[in-house]
C-alpha cells in the first residue's frame, strides 16, 4: 500500500511536470505584445504600485519568458517549487496571499453545498433504484438529467431573478449586505451565510444529478446480486435487506468516487462565484484570466491540475481501502 | 449472424416448400411464429420503447427543425436591424428676432476686402446707434461707403476715386531732446545750438510748445526719463498731385473739413470729397464711379413653396428693389417685392406669392429652412400672442413631416410627405428666442421591442429580431457541438485504437499523454484563449473555428481511454483470435471487427458529449469569450441581457433561449442514455 502511494506519488509529479508545461507554452504562445500591453494598462491603474516596465523585468525574471519555452519553463519551475509565485498583477498582491485570501470562501461554499447535495442525492438515488420504472424512478431520472442539463449560469440567473428582483429577498450579488460593519460577529456570520443562500443553491442542482445517477446505477448492480437474491430468499425484511445488505455494497463505488472529489471542493466555482460575486478563488482566478494576469493563472492552472491528480489518487487509494478484494499493484 | 443466417434459411426452404393458406395451422417450432430481427433492429426496438428516449429524440427532431429548417422559412435574418416609427421628444425650431445682419455678395467679380467686409456688422451696429445714414471706411484696395437703404437693409458700395490733392498742416519729428545729456539730436538737418538752447530752455511738463525762428515747435515727453520728442507742425497748403484746382476747391474743401461729415462736395460738376488722413492733415480725392458690392440685410426668406431656396442672386434683387421701384427680374421672369402687413412679399409677374421677408426667423433647431411656411406663421402668430400676453409657454398643434433616422423626410408611395398631428410646445428662453418642442415622430431602431404579432420574442438592443436570432443561433451551437464532438471522438478513435491494438510503448506513451490531458483544466483554458482572442482582436468567424478546435483538442483523452479500454478487452476475445487464425489483413481486422464493436459506446458517448459541448459553448459565449457578435448563439443572447436591469425588464428574451439549451442538452442526454440502454440491455441501465 505504501509502495504503491509513493509509485502513484512519483507518477503523478511526472504527470504534472507536463502539464505544467503545456500550460506554460500556451502562455509563452500569447501573441507577442499582449503581455506588454496588460503590463502598461495594470501599471495605468490606480494602485498599481509598479511601472509596466518593473511587472515585465518581474515576470522575466520569475517566469524567463524571454528565453525560450524550455529555458523558460525551468525558470518557473526552479522559483515556483520553492512556493514563490511571484506577485499577481491584477491584486498586486504575492498571488499565494491572494490565494490564502480567498481559498477558504470557497471551501466553506463548495463543502456545504457538498453536504447538501450528498444527503439529497443518495437518499433519491437509492429509492430510485429500489422501484426500478416506477414513478419516483422516472421522476429521479428526469430531474436528475434536468440538473445535468442545466446551463450554470441560466440558472444562476434564474434564481437571481426569483429570489432578487421578483422576491426582493436576496441580495443580487456580492458577499455582504450595506449594513455589514454594524453587525456583531454572529450577525456578520449570518449576513455572509444568507448572501450564500443562492450560489450554494446552484452547486447543488448543478452537481446533484450526476451523484443520483451513479447512486442510482449502482445500486441497481447491487440489487441485481446474487447475494441480495439469497437474503430476500432467506426471509431476511426488505427494509433490511435494502439497509444493511445493498446500501453497504453500493457505498464502495459511492465513497470512492466522493473521496475523488474532495480536493475539487478547493477549486472553487468559477461561473458560480463570478455571476454572484463571491470573492472566491473562482471569481479571483476568473478575473485574473480575463485580465491577462500570468502569475496568477499559472499558480491557479497548477493548483487545478495538482488537484485533479490528488482526486485521482484518493480515489484510487480508497477504492483499495473500502473494498477487500481491491488488491493495489 | 450464424442464427440470423440459419433463420433466413428456414424462412427461404419453408417458402420454398410452398404451403398456401396454412397459416392458421401453426407449431411451436415453425420458423414464421418467431420474427426474427437483426441485432440493429433490436437496438431499434428497445430505443423506441424507452419513452424518455422517444421524448428526447422529438425534442432533437424539433430543434433541428427550428434551427435549420426555420431560417428559410422565417422572414427575418440574424442581423437584420429592425426600425420603427416613435415619438420622440426633440427641439424641433428655433425662432428669434434677428439682429445680426446677413450678407449677400452683390457682384461676384468684384474684389472687396475682406477686413472691411468683416467689419462690416459691427459697423452697421454703430451706425445704428449714431443714426448715420452713410459710413465710409478705407480698405486696403480703396474706399467703401456703406449706406442704408432702409432700417434694415444697408448695402456695401466700392468707391473708385482718385487723389487729388492732400492739404491742410503735416506734423514732422525734428529730433529727440534730452535735458541730462544737455542736448538734442536730429533727425535731419541740424538746426544749430541756439535751438537746442531754446528747445532745453522751454523743455517742462509733460508736453508744450516753443517758438523758434518763427516756428512752432511741440514737444512732448517720451518714455525715457527727461527725454523729449519735438515736432515741427507746419501748414503746407495744397499739394496737388495732377493740376491745380484753383481757389473754389480748395475753399470747398476746407469747408468740408469742417462739416460733420466731411464728405462728398461738388465743384464745377465734379464730385470731390476729402478723408482726413492724420489730425490737421486731409487728402482730397476726385469721385469716378462706385459699384455696389454686398448687401446686407436682417430679412430672412420664407418660401411659399415648403423647402424651396432662393440664389443669393435673387435675394440681392429683391433686397435692393424694395428699396427702389419695388421691382425686379430674375432669370427672365419679373417679380415684384411690396410691405405687406409687417412683412416683406415677393410675388412673381402672377400675383402668386413666392417668398416673404421677415425679421422674425425661424428655422429648424440645426438651422436648416425646410419648415413649411404655414408652420412658420403659425408659430410666429403664437409667439406674438405670447408677448402680448406675456407668457412663457404655449402650445399649438400641427401636423408636423415623419422624418427618417437620418433626418430626411419620409414619403409614402405616391411622394407624398407623410404628416403626423404634433403638439408643438413653444418656450421662450432668456435670451429672447422662442425654442419650440415637440414629440416628433422619427423612425428609430426598435431596441427592445416586447413580444408581438411581428415579432413573435421580441427584438433585443441592437433591433435584432429574438426568434431569427434564436434560430440562428441553434444553428451555431447545434454546428459547434457536432463539430468539436467530431474532432474529438475521430482523436479518440485513433489515439485509443492505436494504444490498444499495438499495446506496449505505443500505449504507454499515449496513455500518459492521455493522462496529461485529463489533467488540463478546460474552462480555464478556454477562458484564456477567449481573452487572448479578444485581446488580439480576431474575427468572429475565426475564433469559432479556434474555439472548435481547442474544444476538440481539449475533449479526445476521455474517449482515446475508452476505446483503448474496449479495443483491450475485445483482443482477448475467441472472435479476434479466429480472425487471426484465419489469417485475416490486420487492416480488416481492425476496421471490420473491432471498431465495429466499439461503435455502440462511441456512439453513446458522442451523444452525451454533445449536450456537453452546447453547455461549455453557451457558457463560454456567456461570458464573452466564445463567439461574438454579430453573430448569434444561445450563449450570447443571454449575455447580451445579464445585467440586472436588462435581465429583469427582457425576460422575454434570455428565459425562452436558457430553456432552448435546457431542452437541447436535456434531449441530447435522454437519447444518449436511451442508445446506451438499446445498446447494452444487460449492462446497468
Amino acid at each position: 500500500m505504501l509502495k504503491y502511494t509513493i509509485k502513484r506519488l512519483l507518477y503523478s509529479a511526472l504527470i504534472l511536470f507536463f502539464v505544467m508545461f503545456i500550460i506554460y507554452s500556451l502562455m509563452c504562445a500569447m501573441p507577442s505584445g499582449y503581455i506588454e500591453t496588460k503590463a502598461i494598462e495594470l501599471a495605468s491603474r490606480p494602485g498599481a504600485g509598479k511601472s509596466a516596465d518593473e511587472w515585465l523585468a518581474d515576470l522575466n525574471a520569475q517566469y524567463g519568458m524571454d528565453k525560450g519555452v524550455i529555458v523558460g519553463y525551468f525558470t518557473w519551475l526552479g522559483t515556483s517549487i520553492t512556493g514563490n509565485f511571484g506577485e499577481s498583477w491584477k491584486w498586486t498582491v504575492p498571488v499565494t496571499q491572494k490565494f490564502a485570501e480567498v481559498i477558504w470562501t470557497s471551501f466553506a461554499l463548495s463543502f456545504v453545498s457538498f453536504l447538501i447535495y450528498v444527503s439529497i442525492a443518495i437518499p433519491l438515488g437509492i429509492s430510485a433504484a429500489r422501484k426500478q420504472y416506477g414513478f419516483t424512478d422516472y421522476f429521479a431520472t428526469v430531474f436528475s438529467m434536468v440538473c445535468i442539463s442545466m446551463p450554470t449560469f441560466f440558472l444562476a440567473t434564474l434564481l437571481q431573478m426569483v429570489f432578487s428582483v421578483k422576491l426582493g429577498w436576496l441580495d443580487l450579488t456580492g458577499m455582504q449586505s450595506r449594513n455589514h460593519a454594524s453587525l456583531s460577529d454572529f450577525g456578520k456570520f449570518l449576513d455572509v451565510a444568507k448572501h450564500m443562500i443562492m450560489p450554494c443553491i446552484t452547486l447543488v442542482i448543478v452537481s446533484i444529478g450526476g451523484l443520483m445517477r451513479y447512486t442510482r446505477t449502482n445500486m441497481l448492480e447491487v440489487l441485481n446480486a446474487d447475494y441480495i437474491r439469497t437474503a430476500r430468499a432467506k426471509g431476511v425484511p426488505e427494509r433490511k435487506v435494502i439497509s444493511s445488505h445493498a446500501f453497504r455494497n453500493t457505498l464502495i463505488p459511492l465513497v470512492t468516487i466522493l473521496g475523488g472529489s474532495l480536493p475539487s471542493l478547493f477549486s472553487g466555482a468559477l461561473i458560480t462565484e463570478t455571476i454572484f460575486g463571491i470573492r472566491g478563488i473562482g471569481y479571483a482566478s476568473y478575473h485574473s484570466m480575463v485580465q491577462g494576469d500570468i502569475p496568477f493563472t499559472m499558480f491557479y492552472l497548477a493548483f487545478m491540475a495538482i488537484l485533479t491528480l490528488l482526486g485521482n489518487l484518493i480515489a484510487d487509494l480508497l477504492y483499495a481501502a473500502v473494498d477487500p478484494r481491491v488488491r493495489l499493484a | 449472424m450464424a442464427s440470423y443466417n440459419l433463420n433466413e434459411m428456414l424462412k427461404r426452404s419453408d417458402k420454398g416448400s410452398n404451403k398456401p393458406g396454412n397459416k392458421d395451422e401453426m407449431h411451436l417450432d415453425d420458423a414464421e411464429r418467431v420474427k426474427v430481427l437483426s441485432p440493429m433492429q433490436q437496438v431499434f426496438k428497445r430505443f423506441f420503447r424507452n419513452r424518455l428516449a422517444v421524448f428526447g429524440l422529438v425534442l432533437l427532431g424539433i430543434m433541428f427543425v427550428f434551427s435549420f429548417l426555420g431560417p428559410l422559412f422565417y422572414p427575418y435574418g440574424q442581423t437584420e436591424i429592425f426600425r420603427k416609427y416613435d415619438a420622440q421628444k426633440t427641439d424641433y425650431a428655433l425662432a428669434k428676432e434677428r439682429t445680426e445682419f446677413t450678407s449677400y455678395v452683390i457682384d461676384n467679380e468684384l474684389e472687396i476686402d475682406s477686413t472691411v467686409a468683416n467689419k462690416a456688422n459691427s459697423n452697421i451696429l454703430t451706425m445704428v446707434s449714431k443714426n448715420v445714414d452713410l459710413m465710409r471706411t478705407n480698405g486696403k484696395d480703396g474706399f467703401y461707403d456703406l449706406v442704408r437703404l432702409e432700417d434694415n437693409i444697408y448695402v456695401l458700395t466700392k468707391l473708385e476715386t482718385q487723389k487729388v490733392a492732400s492739404f491742410g498742416s503735416t506734423q514732422t519729428h525734428v529730433g529727440l531732446c534730452s535735458v541730462t545729456q544737455q542736448s538734442v539730436t536730429f533727425d535731419g538737418e541740424d538746426l544749430g545750438e541756439e535751438f537746442t538752447a531754446t528747445a532745453l530752455k522751454s523743455m517742462k511738463g509733460t508736453s508744450g510748445s516753443f517758438e523758434f525762428d518763427g516756428l512752432t515747435y511741440d514737444y512732448q515727453k517720451t518714455s525715457a526719463p527727461k527725454t523729449y520728442d519735438i515736432y515741427l507742425t507746419q501748414d503746407n497748403g495744397f499739394l496737388y498731385e495732377g493740376s491745380n484746382l484753383g481757389a473754389e476747391f480748395e475753399s470747398a474743401a476746407q469747408s468740408a473739413t469742417e462739416s460733420s461729415d466731411q464728405f462728398r462736395f461738388q465743384i464745377g460738376g465734379k464730385e470731390y470729397f476729402v478723408v482726413e488722413v492724420s489730425e490737421g492733415s486731409y487728402e482730397a480725392y476726385a469721385y469716378l464711379n462706385e459699384s455696389p458690392a454686398m448687401a446686407f440685410t436682417r430679412y430672412a426668406f420664407d418660401a411659399y413653396e415648403t423647402g424651396a431656396s432662393f440664389s443669393d442672386e435673387f435675394k440681392v434683387q429683391a433686397l435692393l428693389a424694395s428699396c427702389n421701384t419695388g421691382a425686379f427680374e430674375y432669370e427672365g421672369a419679373s417679380y415684384t417685392i411690396a410691405p405687406e402687413e409687417d412683412t416683406l412679399v415677393v410675388r412673381g409677374s402672377d400675383g402668386a406669392e413666392v417668398a416673404e421677408l421677415s425679421t422674425f426667423v425661424i428655422r429648424r433647431y440645426n438651422g436648416a429652412d425646410t419648415m413649411e411656411l404655414g408652420l412658420k406663421d403659425a408659430i410666429r402668430e403664437k409667439v406674438e400672442l405670447m408677448t402680448e400676453s406675456g407668457e412663457k409657454t404655449a402650445t399649438l398643434t400641427y401636423p408636423i413631416p415623419q422624418q427618417k433616422e437620418d433626418g430626411t423626410y419620409d414619403y409614402d408611395e405616391e411622394g407624398n410627405l407623410l404628416y403626423n398631428d404634433s403638439e408643438l410646445t413653444i418656450t421662450r428662453k432668456d435670451t429672447g428666442e422662442y425654442l419650440v418642442n415637440c414629440d416628433q415622430i422619427i423612425l428609430l431602431i426598435d431596441i427592445y421591442a416586447p413580444p408581438s404579432g411581428t415579432h413573435l420574442l421580441g427584438t433585443d438592443g441592437d433591433g435584432f429580431d429574438v426568434l431569427a436570432r434564436m434560430m440562428y443561433g441553434g444553428r451555431i451551437s447545434l454546428m459547434v457541438g457536432f463539430v468539436v464532438v467530431f474532432l474529438e471522438t475521430l482523436l479518440g478513435v485513433i489515439m485509443g485504437g492505436l494504444a490498444g491494438y499495438f499495446g506496449g510503448w505505443v500505449d504507454n506513451i499515449i496513455m500518459r499523454l492521455v493522462d496529461i490531458f485529463y489533467c488540463l483544466p478546460m474552462m480555464p483554458i478556454m477562458i484564456i484563449i477567449g481573452a487572448m482572442m479578444d485581446a488580439m482582436r480576431m474575427d468572429t468567424y475565426v475564433r469559432l473555428m479556434v474555439m472548435m478546435g481547442a474544444l476538440g483538442v481539449m475533449g479526445w483523452a476521455g474517449i482515446a481511454r475508452l476505446v483503448r479500454g474496449q479495443i483491450l478487452s475485445l483482443r482477448e476475445q475467441e472472435f479476434m483470435v479466429a480472425t487471426e487464425a484465419t489469417g485475416i489483413r490486420v487492416k480488416r481486422r481492425i476496421f471490420r471487427h473491432l471498431v465495429p464493436n466499439v461503435m455502440p459506446q462511441l456512439i453513446v458517448s458522442a451523444t452525451m458529449g454533445l449536450g456537453g459541448t452546447i453547455l461549455t459553448e453557451s457558457t463560454l459565449s456567456f461570458l464573452g469569450l466564445g463567439v461574438k457578435h454579430p453573430l448569434a448563439t444561445w450563449g450570447t443572447m443571454i449575455n447580451s441581457v445579464s445585467t440586472a436591469s436588462a435581465m429583469t425588464h427582457y425576460t422575454y428574451i434570455w428565459i425562452p433561449v436558457g430553456m432552448l439549451i435546457c431542452l437541447t442538452v436535456i434531449a441530447f442526454n435522454f437519447v444518449g442514455d436511451g442508445l446506451r440502454d438499446a445498446f447494452d440491455p444487460k449492462g446497468k441501465r
